[in-house]
């Protein structure tokens, strides 16, 4: 059961929607007709349905926020993908896609080194308080300030900032929710990069990582931009940015040390 | 971890320098000992958390390019912070090689003559150098805080 068969009892309590033939028309109208008001007014009517099934994945260390908007694009993917003739109902569909897609963000973004609940919510409350002050201050906020804000102690930062190394990022090429990828956002620069710094032996290193995760490491470590500034570029927090160069450096030394160790062999 | 000596808790470099002493065996599991220090150490000098962050990167960096890091060793870390300027030394007691997979990864497997630690460190940090000590190869780092007066 499950969660799709109990959210397919859940839709009409919560969406008001008629379900059984009479919804299934409303599909066969939106196939056959691609009518963009209908697919919408199906969207908006099935909402609930997203939203019920992201607090099923909710205390999980992942903001709530996300998790409805993890939800909302499967649901209209689910919406997209539908196909009325199939005889199966669509919240059955829905709920299946719709889950499908918060195991994976829970994949890819979850925690690879479990760190106490309490850990993984400061963590999360750190990082939304570092971009919420390094706007108010104009300057990135001092641990001191950060747990002020919060309402904690500076040792508990620092033990969630530490914490926060066995979170695992989401790749540059995992899609946002307007299907364009964090790199996608670097434009052109990943070719205007491509050629600084040649002999560099930075630059040599680099062939170890993913194009995207080089271009980070270049903006860092090459032209010198700020961690924020980064982060500005791309549209991502600061945090976030902190974590790809701590495992994009981690993947760099194994790599050096895999080398190493076939030479040797 | 054999030692952790923090002196002049409630002295958040107002007065004479801090100074923190960290020995630990030269373990990759380890080292989160040394980023979690200097971030203590760059949040009582007032870093802010990027500054910290780059502290963090740095220590790292500082500690598995020590070219003369063996499996079995241990690892001195001498951490002074004073009027916004942390400075972050490392030493290491070889040992006996154990295996491999047990030590963490020493200079000669990042970047053969270390420059690409130190081309890193240019920009995580504001000085770096390597030179001897009492006989024994040290590396260290200094970091300024970006509002700390001159």
């Amino acid at each position: 059961m499950c969660l799709a068969a109990e959210a397919s009892g859940e839709r009409q309590r919560v969406t008001g929607l008629p379900g059984g033939d009479e919804g299934l028309a409303r599909f066969r109208d939106l196939t056959t007709q691609q009518d963009a008001r209908l697919r919408d007014e199906l969207i908006t009517s099935h909402l609930g349905l997203a939203h019920q099934l992201a607090r099923r994945f909710a205390g999980r260390g992942e903001p709530h926020d996300d998790l409805v908007q993890v939800a909302s694009l499967a649901l209209v993917k689910a919406i997209d993908r539908f196909d009325p003739e199939r005889g199966v109902q669509f919240s059955t569909f829905a709920a299946k896609c719709v889950i499908g897609e918060l195991k994976r963000h829970f994949r890819d973004r979850g925690w690879a080194v479990r760190a106490p609940r309490r850990i993984q919510e400061l963590y999360l409350e750190v990082g939304q308080n570092i971009d919420r002050l390094s706007q108010e201050l104009g300057h990135p906020p001092t641990v001191a300030e950060l747990a002020a804000a919060i309402g904690t102690t500076e040792d508990a930062v620092l033990e969630a900032i530490e914490a926060g190394r066995g979170y695992r990022s989401a790749s540059l090429d995992a899609p946002d929710l307007n299907s364009q990828t964090m790199a996608d956002s670097l434009g052109s620069d990943d070719a205007r990069y491509s050629h600084v710094e040649d002999r560099s032996v930075l630059a040599g290193a680099l062939e170890a990582l993913p194009e995207r995760d080089r271009v980070i490491i270049r903006l860092r470590f090459i032209d010198g931009l700020t961690q924020s500034e980064i982060a500005d570029r791309l549209g991502v927090s600061q945090m976030h940015i902190s974590r790809l160069l701590a495992a994009s450096l981690a993947q760099l030394r194994a790599s050096f040390a895999d080398d190493r160790r076939s030479l040797e062999a | 971890m054999k030692r952790l000596d923090m002196s002049d808790r409630d002295d958040r470099g107002g007065g004479r320098p801090e100074v923190i002493a960290l020995s630990f065996p030269a373990r990759a599991d380890l080292v989160a000992l040394a980023r979690f220090t200097a971030a203590s150490v760059g949040a009582r000098a007032g870093f802010d958390v990027e500054e910290i962050e780059d502290l963090r990167l740095a220590v790292d960096e500082l500690v598995v390019s020590f070219e003369a890091v063996q499996a079995g060793g241990t690892i001195h870390l001498r951490y002074t912070h004073d009027a916004g300027t942390v400075t972050i030394e490392c030493t290491v007691e070889p040992g006996l090689r154990s295996h491999p997979s047990e030590g963490i990864a020493g200079g000669e497997l990042w970047g053969g003559d270390g420059e690409l630690s130190r081309q890193l460190l240019d920009a995580l940090v504001d000085e770096h150098g390597r030179e001897q000590r009492q006989g024994r190869p040290c590396v260290w780092l200094r970091k300024h805080r970006a509002n700390a007066s001159a």
